[in-house]
């Protein structure tokens, strides 16, 4: 599986200090004010350095970074369509391998990232997502996840939280949630059914610190189709003021409604284990956003519910929400 | 005869005081029997945090509808403006929407004896040092007021929307008069104290409107982008040339996107105490837009240029005082904060804590919903505390 050529020799960034210094995404792009995901995409630029090349699917993160022949880009870049995350992955990685068996370019490792959002990735490109982790190309498919469509003013997507308002839902006085779906385990149902995918993570960016780096670099060096999962807190569709989207995403993860946790071939490891730790009360980290600010006490507890329900009662905390035990029909 | 208003805001935080501005002048001007819509700038969407945006209202006493709209409608920018709106005055020391766009002029679009007005706090003298100088004579008119800032589903009512609606009906009587303004909003609301603020407003601005002569105001530095013409696309393609890389220790040694800086998005800037730092790499490791740069003593730069001012490094920093978010409209340039450090640093401390000042906001989390807090007096850190002015010392 995988290829045979040599593997970049990542180390781990043991403190923020070792940090790389150099931006392979630099400064010059249209996101908004305390944008989440742009640490993402500085972030997994930086960790796998300049053999790197990326795709990625329409969303935010396309659009705020093409303002009009202009890109913050220094390693390659491309654009796709946005349910096309995966396959333009795959062909970029099948066409860089294409070219070396041919002698055309020289044989080394070249790191193929694409970047897709959570609809992108997470509702509309999934089957690409699927099959391109079916395959035995080295390739990292990082879902930004910022729980809405935030590229056209914030519509709902699969990755929403329940209750959350976007353009979509609307709270109304007949109606207080309208948003009724709970978020889709996107990492957890990728680890689950592809076999060849030997590395899954869910991260944020700067929570814990280096953190998202270090597992950016481990998908790269295990190697194969790998997928990462990232929890952005987004100011514009979350609405909260920018200064605090470090606090939010660090909130996310301490009230557990966000797991952290890692795949390695087959084996879950907690990398924030939210049981340890204590958790806070999620109405810490709903109560700072404005999207929540029409959620009743009643509705904090069914939250709150949930979460706890997550991290008590699943076989598989965050991962698997089976019972254990076999139990034959009939 | 055509009458157009541009109200310029920050993108998101003022999306809906915008919006409402261009649709209340819609329904007071056809109150008075004239022909009016609004329309926001495509170019600007989706909109950002911050980002300069525009919207727009044209008012007609003789076209008809489709005439007007004919006229108007589906612009990407208008030609000239009557009355230019500003709801953030940090937005004077000029716009960059988009990249190739370039930092365009706040008074660009206001046409002769038109109108720039600006909600500040700032006199006319503070703003000229921002605005550039027009070939033509204009008029520069205030609302005292702060920015008001909110969220992209909600709107702060702190009577901003009112009183700039008293100070157009002020400067340009043509537009909307203010007894239909007093007339839309009481009948609208029902509320009193909105048809009072926008008479306030107006009768305030009637007093504070200053004739700006021809070549009065400040130098532009700032040249407008050829853009690539039909040809030079189709020998790009759809290729846009990376940025080269490079990076080297120091003040401004990262390469960075040269065409588009966009550092007109912000409305405070960071001020680092170099001298208070511990050096834990928190501004630099939290910065969405990568405008720390390192340097070899183990402080990090900002390039002001790149900056965009979402204040995240003050938040993340754990020093006190280290780190604080200033009015952009107390600087006047980008120059590197480092070098003016290492030049001369206890200059340096007096010139910061001049720009700091006393007042400090603490912005509530949820935009437009509580009361920012402005703390008064505060005491001053220490200068023995902290690396770089205990050696400096030593």
């Amino acid at each position: 599986m995988a290829s045979q050529l040599p593997v970049i020799d990542y180390e781990k960034i043991k403190k923020i200090h070792d940090t790389p210094l150099e931006e392979f995404y630099t400064s010059g792009h249209r996101t908004c004010q305390g944008c989440e995901s742009a640490m993402v995409m500085r972030d997994f630029a930086k960790a796998s350095g300049p053999r790197t090349v990326v795709t990625g699917a329409t969303g935010c993160m396309y659009v705020a970074n093409t303002s009009y022949l202009t890109t913050p880009w220094i390693v390659p870049w491309m654009h796709t369509q946005l349910g096309a995350g995966g396959s333009s992955a795959v062909g970029m990685a099948a066409g860089l391998r294409a070219l070396m068996r041919k002698g055309k370019i020289p044989q080394e490792k070249i790191n193929v990232i694409n970047f897709s959002g959570d609809l992108g990735a997470g509702d509309m490109g999934i089957g690409g997502i699927s099959g391109a982790l079916q395959t035995d190309y080295d390739l990292l498919i990082i879902m930004y996840d910022n729980e809405s469509a935030a590229n056209t003013d914030i519509q709902a997507t699969g990755s929403t939280t329940y209750g959350a308002q976007t353009t979509f839902t609307p709270p109304g006085s007949k109606h207080r949630i309208m948003h009724r779906r709970w978020k889709k385990n996107v990492a957890a149902m990728l680890a689950v059914g592809h076999p060849t995918c030997r590395y899954v993570a869910t991260a944020s960016a700067t929570f814990p610190a280096l953190d998202f780096m270090n597992k950016t670099r481990k998908a790269l060096s295990i190697g194969g189709p790998t997928f990462i999962h990232t929890f952005d807190p987004c100011p514009k569709g979350w609405d909260f003021h920018p200064r605090y989207s470090h606090e939010l995403g660090e909130l996310g993860v301490k009230s557990g409604i966000f797991p952290l946790y890692e795949i390695i071939d087959g084996q879950v490891i907690y990398t924030y284990d939210a049981r340890q730790k204590g958790r806070i009360p999620v109405r810490e980290y709903l109560e700072k956003q404005g999207r929540f600010a029409h959620l009743i006490d009643e509705d904090v507890d069914y939250i709150q519910h949930m979460v706890d329900t997550m991290w008590n009662e699943w076989e598989i905390p965050g991962v698997a929400p089976f019972r254990a035990g076999l139990s034959v029909a009939g | 005869m055509i009458k157009r208003v541009e109200v310029n805001y920050r993108g998101i935080f003022q999306k809906n005081l915008g919006k409402f501005i261009g649709g209340d002048i819609v329904q007071i001007a056809s109150r008075m029997g004239k022909v009016a819509f609004s329309n926001g700038r495509y170019s600007d969407s989706p909109e950002r945090n911050g980002i300069p945006c525009k919207y727009f209202a044209f008012v007609s006493p003789d076209l008809s509808e489709e005439e007007l709209e004919a006229e108007c409608g589906a612009k990407l920018d208008i030609d000239e403006a009557d009355v230019s709106v500003v709801v953030d005055d940090t937005m004077v020391k000029g716009v960059e929407p988009w990249g190739w766009h370039g930092v365009r002029a706040i008074n660009e679009k206001v046409r002769e004896k038109g109108c720039l007005l600006v909600v500040s706090r700032h006199g006319h003298d503070q703003l000229l040092k921002f605005v550039p100088k027009k070939p033509f004579s204009y008029r520069l008119a205030l609302v005292e007021g702060d920015a008001s800032f909110a969220g992209l589903w909600v709107n702060k009512d702190d009577l901003t929307r009112e009183r700039v609606l008293g100070a157009i009906a002020a400067v340009d009587p043509g537009i909307i008069s203010i007894e239909a303004v007093e007339a839309y909003l009481l009948e609208r609301t029902k509320e009193r104290h909105r048809a009072e603020a926008a008479r306030a407003a107006y009768d305030a601005t009637l007093r504070s409107t200053r004739i700006i002569k021809a070549g009065e105001g400040a130098d532009w530095a700032h040249e407008i982008p050829r853009l690539p013409t039909w040809k030079e696309f189709e020998d790009l393609g759809v290729a846009v040339p990376a940025v080269p890389r490079g990076f080297k220790m120091g003040p401004r040694g990262q390469a960075r996107n040269d065409a588009f800086k966009r550092g007109t998005t912000k409305s405070h800037r960071p001020v680092v105490r170099f001298d208070l730092c511990i050096k834990c790499t928190l501004c630099w490791y939290d910065c969405p837009d990568e405008c720390f740069d390192p340097t070899d003593d183990g402080l990090y730069d900002v390039n002001y240029e790149v900056c965009v001012g979402c204040h995240k490094c003050a938040e993340v920093c754990p020093v006190p005082e280290c780190i604080v978010m200033v009015d952009e409209l107390k600087f006047d340039n980008n120059d590197s904060p480092w070098e003016h450090h290492k030049r001369d640093p206890q200059g340096y401390i007096t010139w910061a804590e001049d720009k700091k000042g006393t007042e400090r906001i603490h912005y509530p989390h949820v935009t437009g919903t509580g009361m920012e807090i402005r703390q008064g007096k505060f005491v001053p850190p220490k200068q023995e505390k902290g690396g770089a002015a205990a050696e400096a010392k030593a």
